[in-house]
């Protein structure tokens, strides 16, 4: 102990620079953790979180009661976790190898560039690109291609329509951190596969790939501790918060927004929170440790 | 065999080996690339697109007649525009510069070798990302124990820090600078400090530019913290000009109570469609136009490893 504090001392100028980030980490990040303590309570915003009387499990009570809701947003938040990230994980792999495949290198690089625009509009622009779209009076589909849905009175359509949003603004982007390890991968493997006589997807399947598994591992595992939460302006603005399209399209993080809003169902809300954290919590762990049983050189801690 | 060998020999000029599975892959690229490009497209045509037009055809990207009225109507705004850009610009550069600052100082000192509570720190920093309070009940601290709504400080200190950030800025330092270096500064007579600031931190560009690029569009983009916690209309950054403008015009539209003369005092008959393709223009552009400056850095500067070091 006495020499941890030495260490700490002659530290101290390390102690000093960390400082800063760990304040704001702890009054951002930290203090409201404490605050899923309302779960447990009868909250009244006047009365504060401490102040509020405590209710025991009266809350997750309620959140039982009224399952349809929370049935439909847990089901709903899950859903589009597992396709986004599915579909998101091996389109980026793709779009990375194809890019680094491509060898016409000038115009790769010019079309990776435009492939990484829609990451940076942000979703209350977005959701006016998709209504000039899929609008059922202005609408391109409807004018030009002759469609009659009316998107936004049709639930069913839009687990579609969110999903090709998504590939939209991320892929490209999401490409760029593969792509960073591909830039790694020693020319000279490449040089002694082509020796050996293996072709193009050889190469890919045998040393391209390979190289990119600690990168995906790594990426899905920071993934698994959010499997609860939701890019929340997909859902929120992209939809336009459209109560008839809820069934398809509301998560647990618009539905709290949608509750802050309208000040309401606060234990409801919080108890829903609190699974969120908890859930998040014990995925990431569970996932963690199947990766450090698995190949510890990938996990995360 | 030595078929096998000849192509070896090709091998190091790779524009012999274009065959037609190449302009396949750069066809199937391309298209990928124009699915991309298209709506953003549409966007600028929208824009300038006559609203009768609109109203008549739908939105098109070949319109019948082309109008400057959209546009117009985005300077209308005026003041509000003005102050918009400016809060959201302080907000940017401010919370951006702060967060690349603290966090590379972070990510420095939890790299040092022999520092004892660097173990600590790194796990005090991933924790974050493993267990968080939520919207909620983030929402009740900071408005009703911190006080800050309707504060600037909200939209800065939330997207602040992040625990991934600093993991990326942290595998960068350990990867890419030599220690060496930051040992013979030391040796030298530089102090911990001047070592930081003089050595590590110019050598740290290219993760800082790729990290704090991606901040500064977190920031700019950020329409939900200004959603919920800004009130006044002097603090209003530009996304949540872009979410109640267009409420408001639909407001206007929609609804059959309010008396004409509100509706005459708007402008007469809004051009609904294309101002607010214009708004999304005005919103969008500074990012479009900032992007290709940085983004040589993203390859370079965006590696990820783990806190575990």
């Amino acid at each position: 102990m006495k020499e941890f504090l030495k260490n700490t001392w002659k530290h101290r100028a390390h102690v000093v620079m960390a400082l800063p980030a760990f304040l704001i980490l702890f009054f951002i990040m930290y203090v409201p953790m404490a605050g899923l303590v309302m779960a447990f309570k009868s909250f009244d915003y006047s009365k504060g979180i401490w102040g509020s009387p405590w209710n025991g499990l009266e809350n997750f009570k309620f959140l039982l009661t009224s399952k349809a809701t929370f049935l439909s947003i847990t089901k709903n938040t899950l859903f589009y976790y597992f396709v986004f990230t599915a579909l998101g994980t091996f389109l980026n792999v793709v779009l990375a190898v194809a890019i680094d495949q491509c060898v016409f290198k000038k115009a790769s690089r010019a079309m990776q560039t435009i492939m990484i625009i829609p990451v940076f509009i942000s979703y209350a622009a977005v959701q006016f690109i998709v209504y000039a779209f899929i609008s059922s009076d202005t609408g391109i589909l409807t004018n030009t291609f002759g469609l009659t849905t009316r998107f936004y009175s049709t639930p069913a359509a839009w687990p579609w329509i969110l999903t090709i949003v998504k590939i939209w603004n991320s892929v490209g982007y999401g490409s760029v951190l593969y792509m960073s390890v591909l830039a790694g991968i020693d020319t000279e493997l490449y040089e002694a596969a082509e020796i050996d006589g293996a072709n193009r997807w050889q190469k890919i399947w045998h040393i391209t790939l390979p190289a990119l598994i600690p990168m995906i591992t790594v990426m899905l595992l920071l993934s698994v501790g959010s499997i609860m939460r939701s890019d929340t302006g997909l859902f929120y603005q992209v939809t336009r918060n459209s109560g008839i399209l809820y069934p398809t399209t509301q998560v647990i993080d618009s539905y709290v927004l949608n509750a802050i809003f309208k000040n309401s169902n606060f234990g409801f809300t919080a108890a829903t929170s609190f699974f969120q954290s908890v859930v998040g919590l014990v995925m990431m762990l569970l996932a963690n440790g199947l990766v450090r049983k698995i190949s510890p050189e990938n996990s995360l801690f | 065999m030595s078929k096998k060998k000849g192509n070896a020999d090709l091998a190091p000029s790779r524009r012999e080996r274009a065959g037609i599975g190449q302009y396949i892959l750069g066809f199937c690229l391309l298209l990928y690339t124009l699915f991309c490009a298209l709506p953003v497209i549409l966007v600028f045509i929208a824009a300038f697109t006559d609203e009768q037009a609109i109203n008549q055809n739908g939105f098109s990207f070949f319109p019948e007649k082309w109008s400057m009225a959209g546009m117009n109507m985005v300077l209308k705004y005026g003041k509000q525009l003005l102050t918009s850009y400016g809060i959201t610009i302080l907000v940017t550069v401010g919370g951006t510069f702060l967060g690349l600052l603290v966090m590379s100082m972070f990510a420095y000192s939890i790299s040092r070798k022999g520092f004892k509570l660097a173990g600590f720190l790194s796990i005090y920093l991933l924790i974050p990302m493993l267990f968080n309070g939520g919207q909620l009940s983030g929402y009740v601290i900071f408005t009703r124990y911190y006080h800050l709504k309707d504060s600037l400080w909200l939209l800065v200190l939330p997207l602040c820090v992040s625990t991934m950030n600093v993991i990326i800025l942290r595998t960068f330092i350990v990867n890419s600078i030599p220690s060496e270096l930051m040992e013979a500064a030391k040796i030298d007579g530089a102090g911990e400090y001047r070592t930081f600031f003089q050595i590590t931190l110019p050598l740290m560009k290219p993760s800082l530019a790729a990290v704090g690029f991606m901040m500064a569009t977190a920031y700019w983009n950020d329409w939900q913290n200004a959603l919920l916690y800004i009130a006044s209309d002097s603090k209003k950054p530009l996304q949540l000009l872009l979410v109640n403008i267009q409420k408001s015009i639909e407001f206007l539209l929609n609804n059959n109570n309010v008396p004409a003369a509100a509706r005459a005092a708007m402008g007469g008959n809004i051009p609904q469609y294309s101002s607010t393709m214009a708004t999304v223009i005005v919103v969008i552009g500074p990012i479009m136009v900032a992007y290709p400056f940085f983004q040589k850095y993203f390859v370079k500067g965006l590696t990820v490893g783990s806190v575990k070091g």
